[in-house]
């Protein structure tokens, strides 16, 4: 099943305008063979458009699209072999699931006994094999996506394209089927862009991860990176939690949060005024002498394996969220009075 | 969910069937008088089949009904499905041209129309089938129109496109399957028209099937109600075609998809 064809994808400058707004700006995007790419972004961020112009179903664009070095801006969209997945249930309602996923190669003339075969190994590749004779609307949600996954598949694509296929869906399916997704990205190994504005399932599922604003690309890297060491502090902000906290310069290479010192990290906002820090990168322990509290627990939110614990500071009365195990998080109620540390050893700056 | 009638409600239904019934009965019994009344039998009913002109007269109908019925699919599908995935500011303009055939009289179409055309067209009778076209437009827009609005015509277009399908077999491997009741009766709307149609053929001196009725049917007044009965259950017929067949073939697919 593993696919022959692994192919490089490279977007360089991509630029789209719908009447007066930019939908994507100076875009570029390498894909290795192989890899899974992420688009993860707020609506509107251009993330579709960028995955719909190298589907074809976006024109107009400036800039190239290269796959293994060819330029193919000038194919339409039914000439260039890529595989694609929709947020809407896109299933063909005359056609039984098994028609379906032939579909692509019935348009390519395949015979009938050839094209049926392929299209069960492929519904058995996404768990429904015995789904085949069933009409699109008969199955579920979850059921339907992985049917339009096979369906994509099923044409050998040289890149597979998703573009939020599992918005549609709730939460426990998404979860499953985004892992589903992953484990048949591997095992096939086609070339993907996965577009998706929830964040947690695109950590989950890329091996890298593209963070988009207002049209333009931010950072892409894995997943750790973009998390642990965004480039930008949109995309700081954007991915997971972020507290601001207020800082005192103390040189160019390092800066005092409450009195204690963290280096910095280039990509900021220089100068800044505030520091970004990770609700996690945050420690709390009950204060020993009453008197010098550095802030008060106000308020705590069970997460299951994780409590977030919003305290106010003693100084400024700012409002700061910390994250720790459950666990550890028994020993405080609301009111305690608690000393607050950075575990952080950089920081971003904010303006 | 299945309603009981109460009383009134058969009272509506027998009435408004009564309405219906009872001139086809009393059509049906008038037309098997013979010998002055005194008897019943089919002999005004044989009249018909054996008159001059029957079978010719309705096979040139049938070729033009089915004639129109292929313009109207070929030129109305294609340019409405345009006109729902992009061509959206030029709805209102074909909106409109649609209409005007409601508008303009026959007489005039007729006549105007009927000139314009090329020469070669205007010295055969399947002229009529292109001016057929034009005075269906009203009819097999709106249907058209209504059923490609109730799917999500662009995803489906899209996911097509993307498993590599032209725009012909996107048209006909996806779209007219999924719209299939909206075809059928645009298909029937241009057929039912076609065959009835009698002005613009008298107009044009040519021979069709509503034509022929009116003269032979003069001064005979028994083989005319005769020759109305049986255009009825014709046309019947017809109507049962188009409303039972896309659904045998719904049901035949869901029963082999099920198994």
């Amino acid at each position: 099943m593993i696919s022959e064809n692994r192919v490089s994808v490279e977007l360089k400058g991509l630029r789209k305008v719908y009447g007066t707004a930019v939908a994507l700006d100076n875009f570029s995007l390498d894909i290795a063979p192989g890899e899974l790419v992420a688009l993860l972004g707020p609506s509107g961020c251009g993330k579709t458009t960028a995955l719909r112009i190298l589907a074809g179903l976006d024109t107009d664009h400036e800039g190239q699209i290269l796959i293994d070095g060819k330029d193919i801006a000038s194919v339409p969209a039914n000439k260039r072999n890529m595989g694609m997945v929709f947020q809407a249930y896109s299933l063909f309602p005359t056609m039984t699931v098994l028609e379906n996923v032939a579909y692509g190669l019935r348009v390519r003339r395949v015979d009938r006994e050839k094209r049926n075969k392929k299209a069960q190994e492929l519904l058995d590749l996404v768990g429904l094999g015995e789904m085949g004779a069933r009409l699109g609307h008969q199955l579920s949600g979850g059921q339907q996506q992985r049917v339009a996954l096979a369906r994509a598949l099923a044409i050998q694509p040289n890149v597979l394209l998703l573009d939020e296929p599992l918005s549609a869906l709730d939460a426990q399916v998404r979860t499953q089927l985004r892992d589903e997704i992953k484990r048949i990205q591997i095992e096939v190994g086609t070339t993907t862009l996965f577009v998706t504005h929830d964040q947690e399932e695109a950590m989950a599922i890329a091996d890298r991860v593209g963070v988009m604003r207002h049209g333009v690309l931010e950072q892409c890297a894995p997943p750790q990176e973009v998390y642990l060491n965004p480039a930008t502090v949109k995309v700081a902000k954007f991915v997971g939690a972020m507290n601001l906290m207020p800082v005192e310069i103390l040189s160019s290479s390092s800066v005092s949060i409450y009195g204690q010192s963290v280096a910095l990290r280039e990509g900021g906002s220089v100068p800044g005024t505030m520091a970004l820090v990770r609700p996690e990168q945050l420690s709390l322990t009950l204060a020993k002498t009453q008197g010098r509290a550095s802030a008060t627990v106000f308020n705590l939110t069970f997460l299951g394996p994780l409590t977030r614990i919003s305290v106010r500071m003693t100084g400024d009365a700012r409002t700061l969220f910390v994250s720790m195990p459950s666990s550890a998080a028994l020993e405080f109620v609301a009111g305690s009075l608690v000393d607050l540390r950075v575990l952080a050893t950089s920081v971003l700056l904010d303006a | 969910m299945k309603q009981r009638l109460n009383f009134s409600n058969y009272i509506v239904l027998l009435a408004a069937s009564a309405f219906f019934i009872f001139p086809m009965v009393a059509a049906f019994e008038f037309s098997l008088r013979i010998n002055e009344g005194k008897s019943y039998g089919f002999a005004n009913y044989r009249w018909v089949f054996a008159e001059d002109g029957f079978a010719t007269n309705l096979g040139v109908s049938f070729r033009l009904a089915l004639l129109t019925a292929i313009c109207v699919l070929v030129l109305m599908v294609p340019t409405i499905v345009y006109l729902h995935l992009g061509g959206a500011r030029w709805k209102r303009l074909v909106e409109f041209v649609c209409l005007v055939p409601l508008v303009v009289p026959v007489i005039s179409f007729a006549l105007g129309v009927g000139t314009a055309f090329p020469t070669f067209l205007q010295s055969t009778v399947y002229e009529l089938s292109f001016l057929y076209v034009i005075v269906s437009l009203p009819y097999t827009y709106r249907a058209l129109d209504v059923g490609l609005s109730s799917i999500p015509l662009l995803t489906l277009v899209e996911a097509s496109r993307a498993s590599g399908a032209s725009m012909r077999q996107t048209l006909m491997y996806v779209i007219i399957p999924t719209i299939r009741t909206a075809v059928n009766g645009a298909i029937f709307l241009a057929v039912a028209l076609s065959l009835g149609e009698f002005t613009l053929a008298v107009l044009l001196h040519w021979d069709t099937f509503p034509t022929w009725i009116a003269n032979v049917s003069q001064g005979h007044i028994l083989n005319a109600i005769a020759l109305s009965v049986l255009s009825l259950f014709g046309a019947w017929i017809v109507v049962m075609i188009f409303a039972l067949a896309p659904k045998s073939l719904r049901s035949n697919k869901i029963q082999e998809a099920t198994k």
